[in-house]
């Protein structure tokens, strides 16, 4: 059994389905990426497992124990995003002593240098910092608190591309040196794809897959080529996204199978990798249509 | 070295390659220890298991071969086995593609193998 398990998890909010019927396994001293559009349901699935929310229907196990009003679940879990909520009366600095009382693994050091790497005043209060500020002083929480399970809700958000770098680079040392387990929430999957072990895609509330990075970059192959040999040549393969380049030519995008390539490539289709993350934009597209569309 | 991520390489087999260089330019002689999953993971910045599987193709491969709870090693043969994979992997790869721009340009094998000639000969710093 994993360390955290979900069995036909549901949520509804507002009379909708934010989760429906969410069924997965994430393995101890992971790093699990969860991607998927806005409103698909990351950030209610991410609030249950740490606690903070109460499921509608199903089961959640973290730590073998149910979350919800947990103490141990909370000590042993940090839930980290950018709307993250502290007294006006205290300094950066009083957070952190706050901090290190609450989480039992909390490590000091660390926080301190990257305190000060990050070029944090003591006497700073949390209210007045930027954007990217306060994304990167909630980064030094999650990593700092060393939670056996540790979840980072889009915590980059306004950060800029050097502090990003930054943030990966120490997330996965720290993991390395204390290895946990950490789900990241992201809306840049290229960015992060390579400190992954998994990737959970969501998609209204429910799961598109769950699969080790490498099957997720060998899911699917881009074919572009002239129009009607490239549509010919994909009948009754599984089709993921389509769309019509320069004047005459297509690029689609196949479920990967042992395909006979070269025959493809004879008839002058040329065949190409699919990234994860424009994978999962196109299997998460709206089915109404695209931007384009809007503007027709 | 410098990971690609424009996925046209898996990550874990561009480990096996920067490895099989580094054993190639004699930098691992046989019988020395490789990095571990885990530093290899620190240098590039990957995940470890990403790491791991690098090493595991090398392993399955006879390139390296494992001591319990030590770590990966070198073997005696590695040299060989990854000049003779390069070969008839790699550089016929390469040869194909070289044939068949050769074809679509319409040079023929006489001038082929003149160019083919010049480079090297470029290469060893004799013109």
């Amino acid at each position: 059994m994993g360390l955290i398990t979900c069995e036909e998890l549901s949520k509804s909010r507002g009379g909708e389905n934010a989760l429906n019927d969410i069924s997965f396994s994430i393995n101890e001293n992971t790093i699990t990426g969860l991607v998927g559009r806005n409103g698909a349901g990351k950030t209610t699935l991410l609030k249950i497992l740490s606690g903070l929310w109460r499921e509608s229907s199903g089961k959640v196990h973290v730590l073998e124990e149910h979350p919800f009003n947990n103490l141990f679940v909370a000590v042993n879990s940090i839930y980290i995003d950018d709307q993250m909520v502290f007294s006006q009366t205290l300094s950066l600095k009083d957070i952190l002593i706050e901090a290190e009382r609450f989480y039992p693994n909390w490590d000091r050091e660390l926080a301190n240098r990257l305190f000060e790497y990050f070029q944090f005043h003591p006497k700073q209060k949390h209210g007045q910092l930027s954007k990217g500020k306060r994304s990167t002083f909630h980064m030094i929480l999650g990593l700092a608190s060393r939670c056996a399970v540790t979840i980072f809700d889009e915590t980059t958000i306004g950060m800029d591309h050097a502090v990003r770098k930054d943030f990966y680079r120490a997330l996965l040392k720290d993991y390395l040196t204390v290895p946990r387990t950490i789900i990241i929430s992201s809306h840049h999957l290229e960015e992060i794809e390579e400190l992954l072990e998994h990737v959970l895609l969501l998609k209204h509330g429910k799961k598109l897959f769950h699969l080790p990075i490498d099957d997720v970059k060998n899911y699917a192959i881009g074919l572009t080529g002239r129009t009607e040999i490239v549509r010919q040549w994909v009948k009754n393969k599984q089709i993921i996204h389509m769309e019509n380049v320069g004047v005459n030519s297509s690029y689609v995008v196949i479920k990967n199978d042992p395909f006979d390539l070269d025959q493809a490539r004879r008839l002058g289709i040329s065949v190409s990798p699919v990234t994860p993350s424009d994978l999962c934009i196109y299997l998460t597209d709206q089915e109404q249509g695209r931007i384009d569309d809007v503007f027709k | 070295m410098h990971l690609s991520t424009d996925g046209t390489k898996p990550i874990y087999v561009q480990i096996a390659e920067w490895i099989e260089t580094e054993i190639l330019n004699g930098n691992f002689q046989p019988d020395d220890k490789v990095f571990s999953q885990y530093k290899l993971a620190e240098m590039f910045t990957i995940n470890p298991a990403t790491a791991a599987k690098g090493l595991n193709i090398l392993t399955d491969e006879k390139v390296l071969y494992g001591k319990r709870g030590l770590g990966k090693f070198v073997t005696t043969e590695a040299r060989s086995i990854i000049v003779d994979k390069r070969k008839n992997q790699t550089l016929k790869g390469l040869i194909l593609e070289v044939a068949l721009e050769a074809d679509r340009l319409d040079v023929d094998e006489e001038e082929l193998i003149e160019m083919l000639k010049l480079t090297m000969k470029k290469q060893k710093g004799d013109v």
